[in-house]
């Protein structure tokens, strides 16, 4: 990976943090919108290895959870999970084809939900219901329709490569 | 960089994923007391400029929003404004009306004006007084600036009113200088001139300059004596020599009335003449040279 390569990536990645707090906001009702800054994360973590993800999903969880007090920790649970299974699935089985990172944004938010829901214990019944089977799968679905326009815009300068099979 | 089977998870990844896990349950079990403090030093810190970057986005957001509202609060003035020169002269008209009340002193019924949005509603319109306040059919009805009709019938709490403008309209009519009689009537349903009067039956030798101010008589026992009908503007034509029927420009047009006064003292009252000349047709309700 080339020093200007890395460069880009990390700018990328600092554009879909922005975006979170600028764009999203606008992109409609905020359980469907995009999730840029869990996109950040699963873009990250389709390069780095397991451990690190994880440590970045930390990080990233721990920061959300500072704007949720009340569920403080079930975010940074999720968003570790989410970083090291991406990571880790991704090493294991996926191979690098614009539609299974598609699978895999859409996975990653859903999961990412599930697991916060569960670990902080606020929803429950329907409500919960109403969480994983309907606002989660539109919510993943537009993370993933973001995070696939990214790769197709800008996969080369992630230094992800896609195969032919899209 | 390609991805390969050589990133399957190392014992370091492993143990940097558990220590994360630990330390997101160890944060999910913290008592309040630490976890706000928490919570608050990283939105002051690391979340900061973010939280900045979001309130800007919402503030612009909010303001645009906004600039709409001011927009439409805008164009919602420029167009109240444009009723205002409107509300001005129906300001005038009213105050006109009050010093016609308070010349005639008794013997009238004000009313309200209901107009019909229709092409006869300047013929024939209801007023919002009836029986319950007095009004009597074939009463004489008055703005400020002279004759409006006469009252043709009356329910409990309405009138109907036919104006000069209705074809079966009639009034005795005399020049204000008393020196010519004659009856007038609407000049006619279509044409140019169908806002007109005409002053009919006035004899061939009986010259009416332009100008001429012309009163009701009071022949006949309906009307008043001395309310301004109008203006004489031209002769409307003549018959074998024996009589000239001249035009009378109206002292008040029935569409600019929104209030009037129903006359009910009466006929034999007196002249009204008085009464008109110190205050009527300053209100411009019909453009008439009232005097």
């Amino acid at each position: 990976m080339r020093r200007t390569d890395k460069y880009r990536f990390y700018v990328i990645l600092g554009v879909l943090v922005v975006l979170q707090f600028s764009l999203r906001g606008r992109l409609g009702d905020d359980r469907v919108a995009p999730d840029f800054l869990l996109l950040a994360l699963l873009i990250y973590t389709i390069r780095a290895r397991p451990g690190p993800s994880a440590a970045a999903g930390f990080l990233v969880g721990l920061v959300r959870d500072a704007l949720t007090p009340a569920s403080f920790g079930a975010g940074a649970l999720a968003h570790t999970l989410v970083g090291y299974l991406s990571s880790w699935s991704k090493a294991v089985f996926f191979a690098e084809n614009l539609f299974v990172n598609g699978c895999l944004f859409f996975a990653g938010t859903w999961f990412r939900n599930l697991a916060v829901a569960l670990a902080s214990g606020k929803l429950k019944g329907g409500l919960l219901g109403w969480e994983l089977l309907v606002w989660s799968p539109l919510q993943s679905l537009t993370t993933a329709v973001a995070g696939v326009l990214v790769l197709w815009l800008f996969g080369r300068h992630l230094a992800i490569r896609l195969s032919d099979v899209t | 960089m390609a991805l390969g089977a050589d990133r399957y998870a190392s014992r370091a990844d492993t143990l940097a994923f558990i220590a994360c896990v630990l330390l997101s349950v160890a944060a999910m079990s913290l008592p309040e007391r630490i976890r706000d403090p928490l919570a608050r030093g990283l939105r002051q810190t690391v979340l900061a400029p973010f939280l900045a970057l979001q309130q800007r986005t919402e503030l612009l957001s909010a303001s645009l929003l906004r600039y709409e509202a001011v927009v439409a609060q805008r164009d919602s003035a420029a167009l109240a404004a444009t009723f205002l020169p409107e509300l001005r002269g129906e300001n005038a008209r009213l105050r006109g009306l009050l010093g016609l009340g308070q010349r005639l002193s008794s013997g009238y019924i004000p009313a309200e004006v209901l107009h019909e949005p229709e092409p006869s509603g300047n013929l024939t319109f209801i007023i919002s007084a009836g029986k319950k306040q007095g009004v009597k059919p074939l009463t004489a009805v008055v703005s400020p600036e002279g004759l409006v009709g006469i009252v043709s019938s009356v329910d409990a709490q309405t009138g109907v009113v036919v104006t000069w403008a209705h074809p079966d309209f009639r009034a005795s009519a005399m020049a204000a200088d008393g020196s010519v009689y004659g009856i007038v009537a609407p000049h006619g349903t279509d044409g140019p001139r169908v806002w007109l009067l005409e002053l009919q039956g006035v004899a061939y030798r009986q010259l009416v300059p332009n100008g001429t101010v012309i009163l009701t008589s009071g022949l006949g026992g309906v009307l008043p004596r001395g309310i301004p009908i109008g203006t004489v503007v031209g002769v409307a034509g003549e018959a074998e020599g024996w009589e000239r029927t001249y035009l009378v420009r109206p002292a008040v047009h029935p569409a600019a009335v929104t209030h009037v006064m129903i006359l009910t003292g009466p006929p034999s009252r007196g002249d009204l003449r008085s009464v008109f000349e110190s205050g009527g047709g300053g209100a411009g309700g019909g453009g008439g040279e009232t005097p």
